[in-house]
């Protein structure tokens, strides 16, 4: 095997730890928290409080 | 609500409307810089040269002012209504408050469609440079390019599930790499220093100048395009930016600035160097033309710095992209236009991981069975849909909210002119995409409409009414 | 006007309407490619000459495609042979300003009477 063939499966092994990370902890937060602390971010925070229009 | 500041460390995130786990304001002009250049910059190392192509050397050029012109309407534009309407989701938050519902259902998938398949272009592209890298260090066999495409997409998907400074951090180094290479190829090859080695003249003689006539200008215009798609994905970060009503005008119009000039020096370089049907044929031809460019000067140096540049650039671009696409993915969750699901914040990392992780595998299909110049032509016609959109939305903005009447954090000058211009320019390019692209342009309007009654007669009715009108406005004049 | 309350969508529900949207856009996106009708491509006309001076190239073009590693012309007289076809018919264009002007006019209508109610949701307090 040359140099090349181990940067192939240095690819895919590396891809495949980048998605585990990303799937476990995925799964992971989705267990501990609730769906309404999740879900709970509305548009226009910053602009309820911050902004002032004429009407 | 007046003492309550959102931005303060003790309730970061927390709003008066019940956010309790929020985007993160953490970025500043320059990330938003880097998020716009980034993702376009990738265009002058691959794909513009389609434009090259479709009419020769002198039709890409003209192609290339007339879609710097396009694309400057598009960052006036942008600039003003979205220093006003900052939301993630960007243009999508914009029709939805300016034009309607339906209209932002459309703009959402059109954001999405068009970043989703720029990723993939852009990894199909690191693929092929990693193949060209083997060859060129004298490995005998062919690399398989699908590891290296799979392993840009998930490495690019996990860093912005970690966390948006981080990702646009990264951004901005890698993007500023890939201009100051341009740069340099420039500099070195164009003579202003003496030795110049620009052949335009004999590349562009005879019927090399302009090799279809006029019509080739015109059909030019499609790929040209590709200079400066995605910069409006700069509003895609306004909710993660400190201050957006400053920052965003300011990374857009100096964005929109920095790819004029990448754009013209590219094609300066590039089409003194290499012969237009070899430059122009970007999947059997020139893939990589700065790197073609940067190897036909024969020095090593530059052959390395092009070819750094030009993975670089593919990575900024399908980092911006996933950033993008999964926050406007992410927007269309959070109003339930989408599955509700999908509008969740990561509480340790503040990201919208369930849009980021959903949108990886799309991205691979494309990436892995897709050939490029199609992947393209899917995500120009997304953006072209787009930019149609904004005239109809810059106009109906200062109809219903004339100036003065709320506070816009930029005002472009010449109203209607850029949005007028737009359009026409618009409809230029539709002729053009239809010169080669007529079907997929049909299928893909044809998905729009078919989504659009999907939309409008099933999935509206999980959509609350007034509660979509977020921003602070009085009510718009006409209504 | 009523205060309207958006029904809780089910797991199920959501899944399935994921679903339609996925089917949908691979759809439009594959469909072209696999029926073949995909444009863009380019053809190489029948007994197009293979010598440097029969596709007409000058020496610095020659000089060019041997820098870059191509010293038999053979090897790209495909690509420099290859040529667009431009022919189009007045009819298909029309027909597409057609719809591309439909579908934005039916979306503007629709739009429209759906940002009423939300306005007036908003502001009839």
């Amino acid at each position: 095997m040359s140099f090349w063939n181990y940067m192939e499966y240095g690819a895919w092994a590396l891809s495949a730890i980048f998605a585990v990370y990303i799937v476990v902890d995925w799964l992971r937060t989705d267990a501990t928290y609730s769906e309404e602390v999740l879900t709970s971010s509305r548009e226009g925070e910053l602009e309820a409080i911050t902004e002032e229009h004429r009407s | 609500m007046a003492n309550f500041d959102i931005t303060s460390k003790e309730r970061d995130g927390m709003g008066p409307h019940g956010t309790q786990v929020g985007l993160l304001r953490v970025l500043g002009p320059a990330h938003v810089w880097a998020l716009g250049v980034g993702i376009v910059l990738v265009g002058e190392y691959m794909g513009w040269n389609f434009a090259v192509g479709k009419g020769g050397a002198y039709a890409a050029l003209v192609a290339c002012w007339f879609a710097g012109i396009l694309y400057t309407c598009v960052a006036m534009i942008d600039s003003e209504v979205t220093s006003t309407v900052a939301a993630a989701g960007g243009q999508y938050t914009q029709a939805k408050h300016i034009i309607g519902p339906l209209m932002a259902f459309n703009v959402g998938l059109y954001l999405v469609f068009a970043y989703t398949m720029l990723e993939a272009a852009n990894a199909i592209t690191a693929g092929y440079l990693i193949s060209q890298v083997a060859a060129l260090t004298g490995y005998a066999g062919t690399l398989d390019q699908q590891p290296f495409i799979v392993l840009a997409i998930v490495f690019l998907a996990w860093l912005n599930y970690r966390g948006v400074l981080a990702t646009l951090t990264f951004n901005l180094v890698i993007t500023a790499i890939a201009f100051s290479a341009i740069i340099i190829l420039f500099l070195a090859t164009s003579g202003v220093f003496g030795g110049g080695m620009m052949r335009h003249a004999d590349l562009m003689a005879d019927n090399a100048a302009l090799p279809y006539g006029w019509i080739g200008i015109l059909a030019a215009m499609h790929f040209g395009l590709w200079y400066y798609l995605g910069i409006e994905g700069t509003t895609q970060a306004a909710e993660e930016v400190r201050s957006p009503a400053r920052a965003l005008p300011f990374g857009t119009l100096a964005g929109i600035m920095t790819l004029l000039i990448a754009a013209t020096l590219t094609w300066y370089v590039c089409t003194g160097l290499i012969p237009w049907e070899y430059l122009g044929d970007g999947t059997n031809g020139s893939v990589a033309p700065l790197f073609d460019a940067a190897r036909l000067t024969g020095s090593q140096p530059l052959v390395w710095l092009l070819g750094v540049g030009t993975l670089f650039a593919t990575l900024a671009s399908a980092n911006g992209c996933i950033n993008d696409a999964s926050r406007a993915w992410f927007a269309l969750g959070r109003d339930k236009y989408l599955p509700g699901w999908f509008g969740a914040v990561h509480p340790r990392f503040r990201t919208p991981y369930r849009s980021i992780v959903f949108l990886v595998p799309i991205a691979l299909a494309f990436a892995l069975k897709v050939p490029l110049d199609q992947v393209i032509t899917f995500s120009i016609l997304s953006g072209l849909l787009e930019y149609t959109f904004m005239p109809l939305n810059m106009i109906l903005f200062r109809r219903k909210w004339p100036m003065g009447k709320i506070k816009r954090g930029y005002e472009h000058p010449f109203h209607p002119l850029p949005a007028l211009t737009l359009l026409a320019l618009c409809a230029i390019t539709f002729v053009a995409v239809f010169l080669g692209y007529g079907t997929q342009l049909v299928a893909m309007i044809a998905f729009y409409i078919v989504a659009s009654l999907w939309f409008h007669f099933w999935r509206y009715r999980f959509v609350n009414r007034g509660a979509q009108f977020t921003m602070p406005w009085p009510r718009p004049e006409g209504y | 006007m009523a205060h309207y309350v958006a029904p809780k969508q089910s797991k199920i529900s959501q899944l399935f309407d994921v679903a339609v949207l996925l089917a949908l856009t691979f759809g439009a996106l594959y469909l072209p490619l696999l029926l073949k009708l995909a444009g863009g491509g380019k053809s190489v006309p029948d007994g197009a000459p293979t010598t440097w001076e029969g596709m007409g190239q000058n020496a610095t073009e020659i000089a060019q495609y041997n820098a870059l590693g191509f010293t038999d012309p053979a090897a790209v007289a495909d690509i420099i042979n290859a040529r667009f076809d431009y022919s189009f018919s007045w009819g298909a264009l029309i027909l597409m300003f057609v719809i591309i002007v439909g579908y934005y006019v039916m979306m503007l209508r629709l739009s429209d009477r759906e940002y009423r109610d939300v306005i007036s949701e908003k502001f009839d307090k």
